[in-house]
C-alpha cells in the first residue's frame, strides 16, 4: 500500500507545475480573511495551482489524510479542484440547506467514482454560529481504501465556512480525529476581514 | 496482467457480491455466448455510469449504471452480446497486442498496473477504442447472438436511442465527454443498422418483468447513486423515461424530485414538490420522500406541512443518519 501511495503521490506531483508545502505552526492561525482556528500541533499545508478554494492541510501526507478548510466561499463558487474539466462540478449556493451542503460535499468527494455513505448528520455550532456536523465513510475508487471522514459547515452572511477531514478508517482517522474536532471547536468567523500576517 | 486485475476486481469492494444476481446476469451472458460460456466470467461492478466491457481473458464487467438503465433482459443482452462480439473477434486482444508494440503500452501498464482497472475506467474505454469496422462486427455478432438466444433484437436499437436521449439532454448536448460514446462512433448510423438487424431477426422475448423483479432489491440504492452523480439533466431524461416502467414508479418519481430539488434552478422547487407529492400518493415511496418534502415546506414557510413530513420521515426511518438534524428542525418548528 505504501508503494501505491508513493506512486500515486509521485503521479500527482508530476502532474502539477508547482507544489508548495508550508508548515502551519501550533497556535492561532487565520484561514482566508475571516476564519480563525487554534491548533494544538503543527500541520502541513499543501498548495498548488488548480487545487480549488479550500486550504488543504495534512498530517501524514496528502495521499493519506486531508483536512480541507473553506473560508468565505461565495455564492456560485466551485468548491473543488478544477483540473479535471470532464468531471461534474459542484458549486456552493448561499441558499443551501444543511442536507444540500452535505450533498454538495458528497458530490465533490465522489467525483472520481468513490463511494460515500453519510453516517451521521447533526446540528452543531461552527465558527461561532449555527452549523452542521457530519460523519461519513468513503471507499476510494482508485485503490479500494475505506476512509472515515468528519465535516463541519456553516453559512455566514451568504458565505460558506467548512472543514472536512478524511483518512484511512484503520489507524489514521482515529489517530487524528480528536485534534480535528478541537480545530473545529476553536473555529471563529470574524465579522470583518483580518489582514494576513507576513 | 489481466488475471492479476481480475483478482483485484474479485476482491474489490466495488464488486457486487450477490450470488443470485450474478448468476442471473452470468446466465444471460452464457445464453448469448453459447460455446464460449465457460470463458466468460461476469462481475457486477458498483459504478453508476452506463458501461460494460470484456477483457481478452474473458473477464466481463457490467456496471450498475447500465443495469439501472436497461428496461429489460433483451436490452442488457444487446450490450453483453456486443461485448462478446468484440471478444469472439479478438478485437481487445488485437488492441492489447498493438499497445504492447507501441508507446501506448506504458499507458496500458499505467492503467492496469498502478491505479487499477476500476480507477481508470475511462482510460480503459479509450484504450479499447475499437475501429468503426470492429464496432460494426460487434453489432452484427451481438444481434445474431441475441436472436439465437431468443431475445427481441429490436431492443438493441432502443438501448442506443435511450442513451442518446440522455446525452442530448446535457447542457453541452452530444458534444460532452463519455468514454463509451467516444469509442462507439456513429450513434445515428448504429441505431439505423441495428433497426435493420431487427427487421431481419423478427420475434423474440424482452423478459421485462423478470429483469425488473430481479433488480428491484437494488433499485433504491442505484437510484441514490444516480442522484449523487450530479448529472442533473441526464438523470432527469433517464428518470422521466423510467417512470413509465411497470415497477418502482414511486422510486423514480422520488429520484427525479430529488434531482430537481438539488439542482435548484428556476422552477425546480415546484417541480420537485410535485414529484415528491406524487411519489407519496402512490405509496411504497422511499422514506426520504418525506424528508425532502419537509425540507421544501420548511424552505417555503409551510411549518405545519414541514412538521408532519419530518414526523412521517422519522417514523419510517427512526435510525436514519440525519435523524438528529431532522429532530432539530422539528424543535425549531415547534418553538
Amino acid at each position: 500500500m505504501k508503494i501505491l501511495f508513493s506512486l500515486v503521490f509521485a503521479a500527482l506531483l508530476a502532474g502539477c507545475a508547482n507544489v508548495a508545502t508550508k508548515k502551519i505552526a501550533a497556535g492561532e492561525n487565520m484561514v482566508g480573511e475571516r476564519l480563525q482556528v487554534n491548533i494544538d500541533g503543527a500541520w502541513n499545508q499543501i498548495s498548488t495551482s488548480g487545487m480549488g478554494p479550500a486550504q488543504v492541510w495534512t498530517m501524514e501526507g496528502l495521499p493519506v489524510d486531508q483536512l480541507r478548510i473553506y473560508s468565505g466561499i461565495k455564492d456560485g463558487e466551485v468548491i473543488h479542484d478544477t483540473r479535471n474539466a470532464s468531471q461534474k462540478s459542484f458549486n456552493f449556493r448561499s441558499t443551501m440547506q444543511s442536507d444540500e451542503l452535505v450533498s454538495m460535499f458528497e458530490g465533490m468527494l465522489t467525483r472520481d467514482g468513490s463511494t460515500f455513505k453519510l453516517t451521521k448528520l447533526e446540528p452543531s455550532s461552527f465558527g461561532g454560529g449555527k452549523g452542521v456536523r457530519f460523519e461519513y465513510a468513503i471507499v476510494t475508487k482508485e485503490d479500494n481504501l475505506p476512509l472515515s471522514g468528519v465535516g463541519f459547515a456553516t453559512v455566514n452572511n451568504g458565505e460558506l465556512f467548512a472543514m472536512l477531514y478524511n483518512a484511512p478508517r484503520l489507524g489514521f482517522f482515529p489517530r487524528h480525529q480528536a485534534r480535528v474536532e478541537q480545530i473545529a471547536r476553536s473555529a471563529k468567523i470574524t465579522a470583518t476581514p483580518v489582514p494576513a500576517k507576513n | 496482467m489481466m488475471d492479476r486485475e481480475e483478482t483485484r476486481l474479485r476482491r474489490s469492494q466495488f464488486n457486487l457480491r450477490d450470488p443470485q444476481l450474478q448468476a442471473y446476469v452470468q446466465g444471460i451472458a452464457c445464453r448469448l455466448g453459447g460455446e464460449h460460456c465457460p470463458d466468460i466470467r461476469v462481475y457486477l461492478v458498483h459504478t453508476p455510469q452506463f458501461n460494460a466491457s470484456m477483457a481478452p481473458n474473458g473477464m466481463m464487467q457490467v456496471w450498475t449504471g447500465l443495469m439501472l438503465r436497461v428496461d429489460n433482459e433483451a436490452q442488457l443482452a444487446a450490450v453483453l452480446g456486443h461485448e462478446i462480439g468484440h471478444y469472439m473477434e479478438r478485437h481487445s486482444l488485437e488492441q492489447l497486442r498493438a499497445a504492447k508494440t507501441s508507446s501506448a503500452f506504458g499507458q496500458f501498464l499505467g492503467v492496469f498496473g498502478v491505479v487499477g482497472l476500476l480507477g481508470a475506467a475511462g482510460l480503459v474505454a479509450g484504450m479499447f477504442a475499437y475501429s468503426r469496422d470492429n464496432e460494426r462486427d460487434a453489432d452484427r455478432i451481438g444481434a445474431t447472438l441475441m436472436h439465437k438466444a431468443g431475445y427481441d433484437v429490436a431492443e438493441a436499437a432502443r438501448v442506443w436511442a435511450n442513451l442518446t436521449l440522455e446525452v442530448n439532454a446535457r447542457p453541452g448536448g452530444a458534444g460532452g465527454p463519455n468514454p463509451l460514446f467516444a469509442t462507439h462512433p456513429g450513434r445515428e448510423e448504429r441505431e439505423g443498422v441495428l433497426a435493420e438487424f431487427a427487421a431481419s431477426y423478427k420475434g423474440g422475448v424482452t423478459n421485462e418483468a423478470a429483469w425488473q423483479e430481479k433488480t428491484a432489491p437494488y433499485l433504491r440504492e442505484w437510484l441514490a447513486d444516480e442522484v449523487k452523480r450530479g448529472q442533473h439533466e441526464e438523470s432527469i431524461a433517464f428518470l422521466t423515461r423510467a417512470t413509465g416502467r411497470s415497477l418502482g414508479k414511486a422510486e423514480y418519481l422520488f429520484a427525479r424530485g430529488e434531482v430537481q430539488r438539488l439542482r435548484a434552478a428556476d422552477g425546480d422547487l415546484n417541480a420537485a414538490l410535485k414529484d415528491l407529492q406524487a411519489a407519496a400518493a402512490l405509496g411504497n415511496e422511499p422514506p426520504e420522500t418525506h424528508r425532502s418534502l419537509g425540507v421544501i415546506y420548511r424552505t417555503t414557510k409551510h411549518p405545519d406541512d414541514a412538521r408532519s413530513s419530518f414526523e412521517r420521515y422519522l417514523k419510517l426511518a427512526p435510525n436514519a443518519a440525519d435523524a438528529p438534524m431532522i429532530k432539530s428542525y422539528l424543535e425549531e418548528l415547534s418553538a
